[in-house]
């Protein structure tokens, strides 16, 4: 039976369910020191002068540290390594931290920090865009508060908005700062035996975060080890560095010592990047019969502006900057089929790009599938098997049932919505970004065969795949794949787990390493049967001369074998797809991205016009993911992201006040969904052809997330017949936009 | 907290065994589970009783052991997922959960797993509310629920049967 495709149980899932399995906070033992941190009680605020004497002279007290004990660059940053990591001269928001106690319990930690006198020359904090962006703004980075400046200029926009359109919509959209809200608070330890640091703690790039730690300290990379325990959500949020460093700094400090640190739900809440609140301007003109993202618009013009705040800092998060994009430019879409009078699915079904056509960056798809996602949905919608549809009847009657959806409800006040939504999302970092993922196999003394990889687990399910593809390949049962995992003194370098792109890029290098692996016991069997590499094949572990499969042997004879020839029977895959940089005055690149991802959603909403509550009635969910190596995975991820994506929609909102003070710290008043506010989340697995992936395989993280708002986003738009152009569309909000709107349009 | 060196005599029962200890009489249930028993299978994620990741069961009923001191529990019985397989023998729950694909990072699980334990032991008829009942004091951020609420109808089916 071929593994690929198949829904094998997650090797990782029995230490789970048990309470087996150790996340980072599960490594405490007695005897290790608790650390601490400080942090500002103001958003913007020069240091004057730090007294820890206090502190430091209290019983059970180890050590105070400042910037002024840090030995290295004292920096972090996934991109720019601008933020300290223990403030020096300012602190740039309320959370950033200042100093470290530790302490030999916790209870002494959390006194001491009460000690420590910090001299602030408080400012009054910028905490919007146009604060930051205003004439003689006070600069909270030396270069000022534009942080980064982007452009795409693709035909002449403003020509044809001019001259060729018929329509032209305008529309200004807001959306929201999001929390990841992983339920595994930052926790971790480290020790250092006066040769080597060893931190465990979760991120989502064990070597790229050994580089900063190292930087960041002043120590040689190679005496720095990090080992990734099992890691209870990331969603982007431990991108961005958390206790790694401080813990390491501890450690240096007190040789010998074990050292432990946790952050509460309200550390992490204050001290943790965010998504980013954006505020994005957006014209569309077209011709009344025609109308980015997944579309095709000929002329485009894009200016894109990061300020600096002093609100938290802002970073990744599943959709990096993506997710946000898509409200507006669903909505904008939106707006346009409602100019034109015509039906949005027909709008899109007309506009989105297909085969051979290319993304608003020039990128040419030779697989481009959001047609396809988008009739697959709707046969699902319509309640019909699309693997047995033909393609032309079959999304006639699927465009039928979509026009005759039904808006009557049991009751006035209640008012039903569709929205729709297309994905078109570049996998990896792209833009020419280095990025890399590498696999080594070997085998071990029973002649099972170890995977070792850096990539992180952080709950996706990564480790399954590596070993699926790796049995696959080698074609040994799974039962003898191990799979190592994100140890930077065992594994090598395998790229983050983020951008979509571990399935892509580790499981071709997991694929490359095998192929090699049984390249090399193709040659003993082999020579062992008298025949060419060629003609011997494997199954389940066993090799054949496929001529006569009398003759066989099983793995672990051709290893013993090979081993007593001196043959090293190792192998290493490297996965390196060069990208090609954005022109800088344009934007625009023939190969942005190593290949796209698509997708399509429909949503089904009832509003409560007197209370402005949301349900959601039906969510339906299409990817094309390539092949699905193990779709019970797939299925998860996709309702996982679709969750996040009805929170993003609905409710989820870090709340900052004026004074940039972060108000809603815990799950109490930071509101994600239960399950209660869930539908059966409906996944259609659509497996499109691009096959560049491992036995065709895309990744699947983040379009699910991608496409949630701005589908949600559009039903509670339809429902009302008001354009929802603010995110989250909490109840008070749509409450508020029903009573501005005085009374709301008769349904048809 | 400072304890001025008192300590209190707690006797109760976990996991099926009796224990006697002396503790701090300011620690949470949790504490005792996770700091002094080594007992990390239990977790704790908001630690205000919003996310139901420190469910254990107390005299076989759910509670968020983050908001009940180890004090509480003289003479009384704490299960936690520790407790749960007997042996290599999984729990239906256990087995249900992996079969369904309803374990993704797996910080909520053991939470969610003791919270629908209370379904399978005290509901002989469930609906579908009932299964919302139970496991609307849990979060979970990976899954959006569908395969955890498939695993613990599954399992509740199951031990229904038996």
């Amino acid at each position: 039976m071929p593994l690929i495709g198949q829904s094998i149980p997650r090797c990782d899932a029995e230490g789970k369910v048990t309470g087996d399995t150790k996340f980072g906070g599960d490594f405490y033992e007695p005897g290790m020191l608790f650390a601490r941190m400080l942090r500002s009680e103001h958003a913007s605020a020069d240091i004057l002068g730090i007294d820890t004497a206090e502190a430091e002279s209290q019983e059970g007290v180890v050590g105070v540290y400042t910037a002024r004990d840090m030995e290295g660059t004292n920096r972090h940053g996934l991109i720019i390594r601008d933020q300290t990591v223990l403030a020096e001269t300012r602190v740039r928001y309320m959370g950033d931290a200042v100093a470290i106690v530790l302490a030999e319990n916790e209870h002494i930690a959390e006194e001491a920090l009460k000690l420590i006198r910090v001299n602030y020359r408080p400012h009054k904090p910028i905490t919007t865009i146009d604060e930051a962006l205003a004439d003689g703004a006070r600069h909270i980075h030396p270069k000022g508060n534009v942080m980064v400046e982007k452009r795409i200029r693709k035909g002449d926009a403003k020509g044809a908005l001019r001259n060729e359109c018929d329509v032209v919509v305008q529309e200004t959209f807001n959306t929201q700062t999001v929390d990841h809200a992983f339920l595994d608070l930052e926790a971790g330890c480290a020790e250092y035996d006066g040769k080597l640091l060893t931190i465990r703690a979760s991120g989502q790039w064990v070597h790229e975060e050994r580089r900063l730690i190292a930087l960041a300290l002043g120590v040689p990379v190679e005496r720095v080890r990090i080992i990734q325990p099992a890691t209870g959500g990331a969603f982007g949020g431990r991108e961005d560095i958390s206790i790694q460093i401080c813990l390491g700094m501890c450690a240096l400090k007190n040789p010998g010592r074990g050292i432990y640190m946790h952050y509460s739900r309200a550390e992490s809440m204050s001290a943790r990047h965010k998504r980013h609140a954006i505020r994005c301007r957006y014209t569309l003109g077209a011709k009344s019969s025609h109308a980015t993202g997944p579309y095709r618009v000929p002329n485009v013009e894009v200016d894109v502006y990061g300020v600096h705040t002093n609100n938290n800092p802002t970073g990744a998060m599943r959709g990096f900057g993506a997710a946000q994009m898509a409200i507006a430019y669903e909505g904008i879409i939106d707006q346009l089929a409602g100019k034109l009078g015509m039906d949005r699915v027909e709008l899109r079904l007309k506009n989105l790009i297909r085969s051979g056509e290319c993304v608003t960056t020039r990128q040419v798809i030779p697989n481009a599938t959001p047609i396809d996602c988008l009739h697959a949905a709707l046969a699902r919608f319509a309640r019909i098997d699309h693997s047995v549809l033909n393609p032309e009847s079959g999304i006639r009657e699927s465009l039928s049932a979509w026009r005759l959806r039904n808006y009557e409800t049991q009751a006035a006040h209640l008012r039903r919505g569709y929205g729709v939504s297309a994905i078109c999302f570049g996998l990896g970092y792209g833009d020419n970004f280095p990025d890399t993922s590498r696999a080594r196999v070997c085998f071990n003394s029973q002649a099972g065969l170890e995977v070792y990889s850096g990539a992180v687990e952080c709950g996706q399910g990564v480790i399954n795949i590596i070993a699926q593809i790796a049995a696959e390949e080698m074609g040994m049962p799974i039962g003898c794949v191990r799979v190592t995992v994100a140890d930077t003194l065992l594994t090598p370098e395998s790229g983050s787990s983020s951008a979509t792109r571990q399935t892509y890029f580790t499981g071709t290098a997991v694929k490359m390493a095998c192929a090699e692996l049984r390249e090399q016991l193709f040659d003993i069997a082999g020579a062992y049967f008298g025949v060419h590499p060629f003609e011997v094949v494997i199954e389940d572990g066993i090799l054949y001369n496929k001529n006569d499969r009398s003759q066989k042997m099983s793995v672990g004879e051709v290893f013993a074998l090979g081993l007593r020839r001196g043959h090293k029977l190792e192998a290493t895959g490297i996965f390196k797809p060069p990208t090609q940089p954005e022109n800088h005055e344009t934007g625009l690149s023939q190969l942005a991205f190593i290949t796209y991802l698509f997708g399509a959603h429909i949503a089904q909403v009832l509003v409560d016009t007197e209370t402005g509550e949301v349900s959601v009635e039906r969510y339906i969910a299409c990817h094309d993911v390539g092949k699905a190596i193990n779709p019970q995975q797939i299925e998860g991820q996709i309702q996982g992201g679709v969750a996040q994506g009805i929170g993003m929609a609905v409710m989820e909102e870090v709340i900052f006040s004026d004074h940039g003070k972060l108000l809603n710290t815990g799950f109490t008043d930071y509101i994600i969904p239960t399950i209660r506010d869930l539908p059966q989340i409906e996944v259609v697995i659509y497996e499109g052809n691009d096959a560049s992936g491992p036995y065709g395989a895309h990744g699947v993280g983040e379009p699910p997330l991608i496409g949630t708002t701005p589908a949600m986003v559009g039903a509670i738009s339809d429902a009302l017949g008001i354009p929802i152009t603010r995110t989250p569309a909490t109840p008070e909000r749509i409450w508020r936009v029903i009573q501005q709107a005085g009374t709301l349009r008769q349904r048809p | 907290m400072d304890n001025h060196g008192q300590t209190w005599h707690l006797d109760f029962t976990l996991n099926d065994e009796h224990r006697q200890l002396e503790i701090d009489p300011h620690i949470t249930l949790l504490e005792l589970l996770r700091m002094k028993l080594g007992l990390t299978g239990t977790k704790g994620a908001c630690l205000e009783g919003e996310c139901g990741s420190c469910t254990v069961l107390v005299d076989g009923r759910p509670m968020n052991s983050c908001l009940i001191l180890a004090a509480q529990m003289q003479g009384r019985e704490v299960t936690t997922i520790e407790g749960l397989a007997k042996g290599a023998n999984l729990h239906p729950l256990q087995r249900k959960f992996i079969e369904h694909g309803a374990v993704q990072c797996g910080y909520c699980t053991p939470g969610l797993i003791m919270a629908a334990k209370d379904i399978l032991d005290h509901n002989a008829q469930c609906t579908g509310e009932e299964f919302l009942r139970a496991l609307e004091g849990n979060l979970c951020r990976c899954t959006g629920y569908n395969k955890i609420l498939s695993a613990v109808r599954d399992a509740w089916r199951e031990t229904q049967t038996e």
